[in-house]
């Protein structure tokens, strides 16, 4: 049950998250996201899923974060947010009651009891196979909005130009 | 003893060499014969039953009973991540790329300093680089964030490091060997600009804050090239797996079926190892030494040894993806079948770092906005193309699978 690996990548979230949130410093802030993020990707190696680990590093660390990062660094205002108390108390307790009550209705059915090894899907072949055979329409929607979203930027930058 | 003159620096140099000497075999010997063995159950090592600690210290009378130890611990994960085809192994290469880089470039503008430095060609001055480094004092610029500055190179050096694991020097010398070691080696590379971003903004000086923003909008333009040209070849070896898309190019490598992404992933990987003509990051007339401005003393030295055990782990991810990896005559007697195996896969990555050297000291700098360009504009078509190609080659199975 208490497997450590487990603990530490899920304390390494949380902290980079809180971190990620509470920095003082924009940079450290968004390094800790990174870090936060990173840990979600061990927590994908522990189910046995290292590709979407290695996705998740590719694009959320080496892409989202550097974005973030390149942003502040271009932006550089250092006071423009003030972050109020009275705002955090209900966000964590939202939040909370968000997590508890998804975890309850988990918890509910049965999926934690399944052990789930008839599902494992490791290789990658047998992703691909899946997702050109039986869940074609996501891969069809997903390109679309891709497509859309590259047409759309396309045009935003067409537009600044003139 | 006050040093005064040149003399008696050596002097105090000799002696220091002649306290060491006496004194590391005292304690070495127990370390390697005593701790090591009581490790050896931390770092997972079985030793089977015939050797015991008796056998160990009988190992400190007779030197010759340690082999036996010693091959047992040249089959763990430890020798593996920490010697061979890790980090030493990768350090070593890395200091004679220095060498072999600074000669190459030596004779290419006819300098003197590399040429005839130390007795036989030059060989003492990467060790005279080496004492300078460590004799020199490490300066923090007053206002550096101190936390990220000293990170910042042995987060490099993980970083450099953690490529080396995937990258199979032979079937056997591998120290992880994973089923989507190509997308993992890109998800390690993804950690350079954020490196080289947070130390130019660490050290909170004009000079290396340009050139963080420089690999950054390098990483923009190369990074997506890079991905679709390795591509191709995952689709001709039908796996992401680095040994088994080795293991398919048994017969013919990579570099005949696909010169293209070849060439493009050859340029793409010049940026990412931001080597001239794409140094714009650490652009040495502009910027001082770009990113690394800063960093002085021992900081430097292991940053650069960073930078250049990268160099041969990615030389070396070329090597596997296009050149066949350990493929290669049988130069050895066909019991040695591993060792000609690691020859060969040493030899050609040379090669690849040396055609990766010779633009140094020809080609000038490309510009930034042109660069940009060309990785959007030619080296992205040219991935393209190369994928298709990669596909209508597998359909008519010129390759075998």
């Amino acid at each position: 049950m208490a497997d450590p690996a487990f603990i530490a990548l899920s304390v390494i979230t949380v902290i980079g998250a809180i971190l990620a949130l509470e920095a003082k410093e924009l940079i450290y802030g968004a390094l800790a996201l990174g870090l936060s993020l990173s840990g979600m990707a061990g927590l994908f190696i522990l189910l046995d899923a290292p590709f979407p680990a290695a996705f998740q590093i590719t694009v959320y660390v080496g892409a989202v974060v550097v974005l973030i990062l390149f942003t502040i660094m271009l932006v550089r205002r250092e006071k423009w947010m003030q972050i109020g108390e009275k705002v955090a108390i209900p966000g964590v307790a939202g939040a909370l009651a968000i997590v508890l009550g998804f975890g309850f209705l988990a918890y509910q059915s049965g999926f934690i009891n399944s052990t789930g090894k008839e599902n494992v899907v490791s290789s990658i072949s047998v992703i691909g196979d899946q997702i050109l055979s039986a869940y074609w329409p996501v891969l069809l929607v997903l390109a679309l909005v891709l497509t859309a979203s590259i047409v759309g930027a396309l045009t935003l930058s067409k537009v600044e130009k003139e | 003893m006050p040093i005064e003159n040149f003399e008696d620096f050596i002097k105090r140099v000799l002696e220091i060499v002649f306290w060491v000497l006496v004194f590391s075999p005292l304690v070495i010997f127990p370390l390697i014969f005593i701790v090591l063995p009581s490790m050896m159950g931390l770092i997972g090592i079985m030793i089977p039953g015939p050797i015991g600690v008796n056998d160990i210290l009988a190992a400190l009378a007779d030197p010759l009973k340690s082999i036996p130890i010693m091959t047992e611990f040249m089959k763990t994960d430890f020798f593996k991540i920490a010697v061979f085809p890790g980090f030493t192994w990768a350090a070593l290469i890395a200091t004679g790329a220095i060498l072999i880089e600074r000669k190459l470039l030596a004779k290419m503008q006819l300098r003197v300093g590399p040429l005839y430095a130390g007795k036989f060609e030059g060989v003492l001055q990467p060790i005279a680089d080496l004492l300078k480094l460590i004799a020199k004092e490490i300066i923090i610029p007053r206002r550096a964030d101190k936390l990220a500055f000293w990170c910042i190179p042995f987060a490099a050096m993980a970083v450099g490091g953690a490529l080396l694991a995937i990258v199979p020097v032979s079937k056997q010398w591998v120290v992880t060997n994973l089923d989507v070691g190509l997308v993992v080696a890109f998800a390690i590379m993804s950690f350079f600009p954020i490196i080289a971003l947070v130390a130019g903004w660490a050290s909170n000086s004009k000079y290396p804050f340009l050139g963080g923003l420089r690999a950054l909008h390098q990483m923009v333009s190369y990074e997506i090239p890079l991905l679709l040209s390795a591509l191709g070849v995952a689709v001709l070896a039908g796996s992401l797996n680095l040994v088994k898309i080795v293991e398919t190019q048994s017969s013919i490598p990579f570099l005949l079926v696909q010169p293209l992404g070849a060439i493009v992933f050859f340029i793409a990987l010049m940026a990412e190892l931001e080597r001239i003509p794409f140094d714009l990051p650490e652009a040495e007339p502009e910027l001082v030494a770009g990113w690394m401005t800063e960093m002085s003393g021992m900081l430097f030295g292991v940053t650069q040894l960073a930078v250049y055990v990268k160099f041969y782990a990615l030389a070396g991810l070329f090597t596997t993806l296009y050149l066949g990896g350990w493929y290669g005559p049988q130069i050895l007697p066909p019991e040695m079948a591993e060792a000609n195996a690691v020859i060969w896969f040493t030899v050609k990555t040379l090669a690849v770092m040396v055609l990766m050297m010779v633009p140094r000291g020809t080609m000038t700098r490309i510009r930034i906005d042109l660069m940009l360009k060309a990785g959007w504009g030619r080296l992205l078509f040219l991935a393209f193309v190369n994928i298709f190609i990669a596909i209508v080659v597998v359909q008519l199975g010129i390759v075998p699978r």
